[in-house]
């Protein structure tokens, strides 16, 4: 019952809506609780056990670092308080690492020990994940390192901790958010508010749009070619990976809306996951662009301890020293670069194409940041203002086919396909492709390519008209209403007539919900 | 007192805006399907029994087939005109679920009024995750209620001008190819028993009631197939029969002479035109002698029935006769 | 406070610092300017900032750096 079918938009959510509201305040709460636990067990079954032992011991890591600051300040609580920040993290990070990286390490290990000439090896086991275990480890680490640095006081209820490890629409893809960011929301138990029901829907309606209109449509044309790699070469493998950075965009960036919107409904503000990503000047702007919530989790407990931890400072002085801040810079910024990409890359799931993803991208960035005097003695020299109107779209580019090789990489069914893939791209590649009928031949007609096109555009304009004039879905509210009526059954229509849905077509589940 | 009437008309927005948007969905409804039974061609497959049936005129059809590939295999109800004069109807779809099941049904008592429903009973054996089904559940009512739902994809066919083609006979196909079953007896008498799954076994009954308040007799028919039957099915199904006291015909026990080196499409999977012929001819009997349905070849208004049977067996002659 | 501006308009000389008050909000600074501001100012002013501290709030606007340093300082 992901958030897209009609199951959840037109039985579980209006349920879970008239429930909320038919509850006193004070135990509004308990009904969101209630209902998360149920999404999860119609989804995961018994899998539910995983996320209960999970939330009790986050409670009690919580709970036990919380005494701890109540005795004597001084080294030793200091140091107590630490041992006890890491038993929880290894802890949490050894059960998911067990459940989701146990047969990829087995696989691996068992390679590197044949060649050693070991008959001994690990078995594989199946092992099933429950849905979203990626996303909501995430949430109970940065709880227990908040309450360890003093950010929040740690949860009382056994309760509330279940419900802000688990409210069902973040359950499945995240946004990954702070304790400091949802929590008091939502136990706040406000009553259902009229303006909240229409913006909530509108977004939700939006990102149905999103997914069903575009994403489902190039569904079919990215299984094709990523499929049967080895049929397809040149300017087809680049439109496919185009295809899929757009699918993934659309779909991600989409079930995002519909989550949002759904937390909207019930009064809470959930924190945005995606800025007009393609929009970016660099790569490092696109990954303070997209997937925010991950960025920032990665940013606040990998890169910034490590880059403010002794070694990093210690380094710092010693390099400063010797061949100046530059490099010391450089050299501090690799140390922590290093582990968050390493991570963001085996986040996404046990495979050596997602390592390599994370690798490309600190190979990207790192470069990045190495080359920036190089760059700019180049750009004084040759009189290039960087910030000039003619410079934007040469950075919009470059930025653009960052992402598409990235995403080729990611989407390959395997590290050695995806290579092959990218190199094939260049083999016969003529532009002729694009016109002569191949593109019609990979599944999807002319029908399919205009409302594809038609989505985008919609995409884009309202993207664009939100950064650039602040003009957002509140500003609808505003307009008169047989005007906002109109669009919002235009909305409703295009989604149910242009939807790729129904006989025809795929079920196309959540990637993200992969994770 | 100023504000009065403002908070209350307010509070009627959402009303009005929902009720506007149901008659739009209708309205929108009501145009797809008028499209649709205008230009067939645009329908795809799996939707074109609910297009067809639509399309016959009333009152007509006296036997409705309905259930997944191994209904519109098995029975020709062109060839069930031409032997006994009982205009049949197949409403089946590939892999159609109980739920479409009872929703093709009521599509069609709309205009028809069939003295027989034959249910092939393959698609009770639809395997899926409850939560899936229940899913359905919600999917085949927003399809019955709204049809711009299910027929919503009508513009792609007509902007790209692609036809879905395969001319169908009352909802049957010839297909003629032949890949032979090799397996041998598939029928071996056993007490156990594969029960009709919960799930379908709650439709099977809206599916019964449905037929008695149209006054239509419910029969259920397996079609031979040794990959889809055994004889726990068997079993499974004739309690079934039994519960509700239906009749059940399994075609999988009765001699009707299927050579499984001629008559089967893909290896025991689904019949082609061969095999349909030997078990339409069975059921012809079957029904003339239990249902007393009457010669209808002669009457004035299944004349366009005549017609479509010479049309099938000009087919009929070419794709067999290409066979050599 | 005239230290602490200095090193701003080292780091990046195209912001107006009395006026911008979303640095981090606004993605004008991303993190590599942060780490270098943090090494910066640890050694100006001789406090330890903590990973705790490193919260946009503490970084949106000169003032709000200012702040952040006065505390540590008389902590």
């Amino acid at each position: 019952m992901a958030y897209h079918t009609a199951l959840y938009l037109f039985v579980f959510l209006p349920a879970a809506l008239l429930a909320y509201q038919l509850f006193p305040a004070r135990h509004r709460w308990k009904c969101l609780l209630f209902f998360s636990y149920l999404f999860f067990w119609l989804i995961s079954g018994k899998l539910v056990v995983c996320l209960m032992g999970m939330t009790v011991f986050t409670h009690y890591i919580g709970v036990w670092l919380g005494w701890l600051k109540t005795q004597e300040p001084g080294a030793a609580r200091k140091s107590r308080e630490r041992a006890v920040l890491i038993f929880g993290i290894v802890m949490l990070l050894l059960f998911l690492g067990y459940l989701k990286y146990y047969n990829f390490f087995a696989a691996n290990a068992n390679r590197l020990l044949r060649t050693a000439g070991s008959s001994w090896g690990f078995s594989a086991k199946t092992l099933v994940l429950p849905i979203g275990i990626s996303f909501y480890t995430l949430q109970a680490i940065g709880y227990m390192a908040d309450v360890y640095w003093e950010k929040t006081a740690p949860e009382r209820s056994l309760g509330k901790m279940a419900l802000f490890l688990g409210f069902f629409p973040q359950l499945m893809e995240g946004p990954i958010s702070s304790y400091s960011q949802t929590a008091g929301q939502l136990w706040a138990g406000r009553g259902l508010k009229g303006e909240d029901l229409s913006q909530g829907g509108v977004r939700i309606l939006w990102g149905l749009m999103k997914k069903l209109v575009v994403a489902d449509r190039l569904h079919v044309l990215v299984k094709t070619v990523f499929g049967s790699p080895q049929d397809h070469r040149g300017a087809v493998i680049a439109v496919a990976a185009i295809a899929y950075t757009i699918q993934l965009y659309m779909e991600f960036s989409g079930c995002m809306d519909i989550v949002i919107g759904t937390g909207r409904m019930f009064g809470v503000t959930l924190p945005e996951n995606f800025r007009r990503p393609f929009a970016s000047r660099s790569a490092s702007e696109f990954w303070r662009r997209w997937h925010i919530t991950l960025g920032t989790w990665l940013k606040t407990y990998i890169f910034y301890p490590i880059s403010v931890s002794g070694p990093a400072k210690k380094w710092n002085r010693f390099a400063g020293r010797k061949w100046g801040r530059y490099a010391a810079r450089l050299g501090v910024s690799a140390m922590a670069l290093f582990p968050v990409w390493l991570c963001n890359g085996l986040w996404h799931g046990p495979r050596w194409s997602y390592i390599f993803y994370g690798m490309y991208y600190f190979a990207v960035i790192f470069t990045g940041l190495a080359m920036e005097p190089v760059w700019d003695r180049a750009s004084a020299f040759f009189h290039i203002r960087r910030e000039a109107r003619y410079w934007r779209p040469v950075q919009l580019l470059r930025t653009w086919v960052i992402i598409v090789i990235g995403e080729l990489f990611f989407r390959a069914i395997s590290l050695k396909m995806g290579i092959r893939m990218f190199f094939s791209m260049f083999q016969g590649f003529s532009l002729s492709a694009l016109w002569d009928g191949t593109l019609m031949k990979l599944g999807l007609d002319a029908g399919d390519f205009l409302a594809v096109a038609g989505g985008c555009l919609a995409v884009g304009i309202a993207g664009s008209l939100r950064e650039r004039r602040g003009i957002g879905a509140e500003q609808l509210g505003k307009l008169r209403l047989p005007v906002r009526w109109m669009l919002y059954y235009g909305l409703i229509f295009a989604v149910i007539i242009f939807g790729a849905y129904g006989p025809g077509y795929q079920q196309v589940d959540l990637i993200y919900a992969g994770f | 007192m100023r504000d009065f009437r403002k908070p209350i008309k307010k509070s009627w927005r959402p009303f009005l805006f929902f009720f506007i948007l149901l008659l739009l969905l209708n309205a929108a409804s009501r145009a797809v399907s008028g499209i649709a039974k205008r230009s067939g061609e645009l329908v795809r497959d799996r939707n074109r029994s609910y297009v067809a049936i639509q399309k016959e005129p009333e009152n007509t059809v006296q036997v409705l087939v309905l259930g997944d590939s191994e209904s519109y295999t098995t029975v020709s109800p062109m060839q069930l005109w031409k032997e006994t004069g009982i205009p049949a109807f197949v409403c089946g779809q590939s892999g159609q679920k109980p739920q479409e099941t009872y929703y093709m049904l009521k599509t069609a008592l709309e205009t028809q009024s069939p003295r027989v429903v034959l249910l092939e009973t393959h698609a009770l054996y639809n395997k899926e995750k409850k939560i899936n089904a229940v899913q359905n559940v919600v999917r085949e009512a927003g399809n019955y209620i709204f049809p711009v739902f299910r027929l919503h994809d009508i513009w792609k066919a007509g902007f790209s001008g692609k036809h879905y083609s395969g001319k169908s006979y009352k909802g049957f196909e010839i297909r003629a190819a032949v890949q032979p079953y090799k397996g041998g007896a598939y029928m071996k008498p056993t007490e156990e028993k594969e029960p009709v799954p919960e799930f379908s076994d709650f439709y099977l009954c809206r599916i019964l009631e449905l037929c008695r308040a149209h006054n239509a007799e419910l029969v259920l028919y397996s079609g031979p197939s040794p990959v889809n039957y055994d004889y726990r099915r068997h079993n499974g199904l004739k309690e079934a029969a039994e519960e509700y006291s239906l009749a059940y015909v399994d075609l999988n026990l009765e001699e009707i002479g299927i050579d499984w080196d001629k008559d089967t499409l893909d290896k025991g999977d689904h019949l082609n035109i061969f095999g349909a012929q030997k078990v339409t001819s069975y059921l012809g009997k079957y029904l003339r002698e239990n249902f007393g349905l009457e010669d209808l070849r002669n009457e004035e208004q299944y004349q366009s029935w005549n017609r479509e049977a010479e049309n099938f067996m000009e087919q009929y002659c070419k794709i067999v006769g290409n066979m050599g | 406070m005239e230290r602490l501006m200095e090193i701003l308009k080292e780091i990046d000389d195209t912001v107006d610092y009395g006026r911008e008050k979303a640095l981090i909000d606004n993605g004008i600074w991303d993190s590599f300017a942060v780490i270098t501001l943090i090494g910066e100012l640890e050694e100006a002013f001789g406090v330890r900032i903590a990973p705790a501290q490193i919260v946009p709030r503490n970084f949106n606007s000169a003032e709000a750096i200012w702040d952040m340093v006065r505390k540590l300082q008389e902590a």
